[in-house]
C-alpha cells in the first residue's frame, strides 16, 4: 500500500526495514475518492496527514472570485500535508484532481516515530524541503517562463516524479488531468494551455492524447523547458 | 452542465479544442473566450508582436457554430496621440 512512498524515500536515502515497519505500522484508513473531492479545507484544524497512494492531487489557493492556483501537483507516495504536523491547519485547500487513494498518519503517531527513529525524521525533513525546493521552480516559471516553457517544464518535472514511483513506461504517463487543470498551474488558460499544447506537439516534442503524456523528444522538452531536475534532489546519499 | 469546445484561428493555423468544458451557460463560454483571447494576447505583447486578426469559435458537442469572439472584441486599444496631451514622436 505505501510501495510508492518507499521508492520515493528510497530514490533520496537508505530505508532500514525497521524504519519501514515504523512507516508501515502507522498508515491506515484506506479510502478512494473521486476526482473533485476537496480533501482537506484551508483553516479546518488538523490532527492527522494524509498520504496520496494513487492517482494526481493538488495543493491550491484561490481569490475570492473563484480564480484559482494550484501551487504543487502530487503523485503517488507524497504526502499531501505533512507540514500540517507542526502547522496544524493549512493556508491552502487540497483537492484530488483525479481519482485518487489516500491514506491518513495520526500527528501522535507520526510524533511518536519521529521521536523513535532520528533517521526517518530527518528524511521526512527532507520531504517538507523537496516540496519547497518544487515551489520556488513553481514560482520561477509562473514569474518569468513563457508560457510553452511553463507546460513543457511542468511536463518534465512529471515525467521525473512518476518515473521515480514507478509510473512511467517508456516515455509516456498517465497524468488524466484537464486543460483547465493544467491552465490552474500555470497561470494561464484553458484555451491559452490548448493553444501551447499544440504548438509543443508541432514541434514534435510532446503530445496529450486522452490523458496520456507522450513525450517524443525528451532532450528537446527539457531544452525547451530549461529543465533540469536538480531541484528533486535526486542523488541518493545520507540524510 | 453544457459541453463548450473553443477553437482558435489565428495566423497559426487552427488549434481545436478536442476537450472542451464544462460550463454553466453561453455567457460563461464567452467569458471564458475572452479570457482566453486576453491571456494569449498578454504572451505576445510580451513578445513585442500583438496579431488581433485572429478569433475564437465556441462550438457545442455537435459541431454547431455557437459563438464568434474575434481577438479584436476581447481588448479596447487606444492609440493616436498621448492621453496626455503632448505631441507624439517629438522628442523633448
Amino acid at each position: 500500500m505505501i510501495e510508492r512512498h518507499l521508492m520515493k524515500l528510497r530514490a533520496r536515502d537508505e530505508v532500514t526495514p525497521e524504519e519501514e515497519q515504523a512507516i508501515r505500522s502507522i498508515v491506515r484508513e484506506l479510502r478512494h475518492v473521486r476526482a473533485d473531492t476537496r480533501l482537506i479545507r484551508a483553516g479546518e484544524v488538523l490532527s492527522e496527514s494524509t498520504m496520496l497512494l494513487d492517482g494526481i492531487a493538488c495543493r491550491y489557493k484561490d481569490l475570492r472570485n473563484g480564480e484559482r492556483q494550484i501551487t504543487e501537483l502530487h503523485v503517488a507516495g507524497d504526502f499531501l500535508d505533512l507540514h500540517s504536523f507542526t502547522l496544524k491547519r493549512l493556508d491552502h485547500d487540497v483537492l484530488a484532481l483525479t481519482r485518487c487513494t489516500i491514506a491518513v498518519v495520526a500527528h501522535d503517531d507520526l510524533r511518536r516515530i519521529t521521536d523513535d527513529h532520528p533517521h526517518l525524521t530527518r528524511l521526512y525533513w527532507f520531504g517538507t524541503n523537496l516540496d519547497a525546493a518544487i515551489h520556488r521552480e513553481w514560482e520561477l516559471s509562473l514569474g518569468r517562463r513563457t508560457a510553452a516553457a511553463r507546460i513543457a517544464h511542468l511536463l518534465c518535472e512529471l515525467y521525473v516524479r512518476l518515473g521515480l514511483v514507478g509510473l512511467t513506461d517508456g516515455f509516456s504517463y498517465r497524468l488524466g488531468l484537464t486543460q483547465t487543470d493544467l491552465a490552474e498551474c500555470l497561470g494561464l488558460t484553458s484555451v491559452h494551455v490548448n493553444r501551447m499544447l499544440k504548438e509543443l506537439r508541432e514541434g514534435g516534442l510532446v503530445a496529450i492524447r486522452d490523458g496520456m503524456v507522450d513525450i517524443e523528444d525528451w532532450e528537446g522538452l527539457q531544452k525547451r523547458a530549461e529543465f533540469t531536475p536538480d531541484y528533486l534532489y535526486l542523488e541518493r546519499r545520507p540524510r | 452542465m453544457p459541453h463548450y469546445f473553443f477553437h482558435v484561428r489565428n495566423r497559426f493555423g487552427y488549434v481545436e479544442d478536442e476537450e472542451g468544458s464544462e460550463l454553466p451557460d453561453l455567457e460563461a463560454a464567452r467569458a471564458r473566450a475572452i479570457d482566453g483571447v486576453r491571456s494569449m494576447l498578454s504572451e505576445e505583447a510580451r513578445a513585442g508582436e500583438i496579431d488581433l486578426r485572429g478569433r475564437i469559435e465556441v462550438r457545442d458537442p455537435a459541431g454547431a457554430l455557437l459563438l464568434t469572439i474575434p481577438f479584436a472584441e476581447a481588448v479596447t486599444v487606444h492609440t493616436g496621440p498621448p492621453a496626455d496631451g503632448s505631441k507624439p514622436g517629438i522628442a523633448a
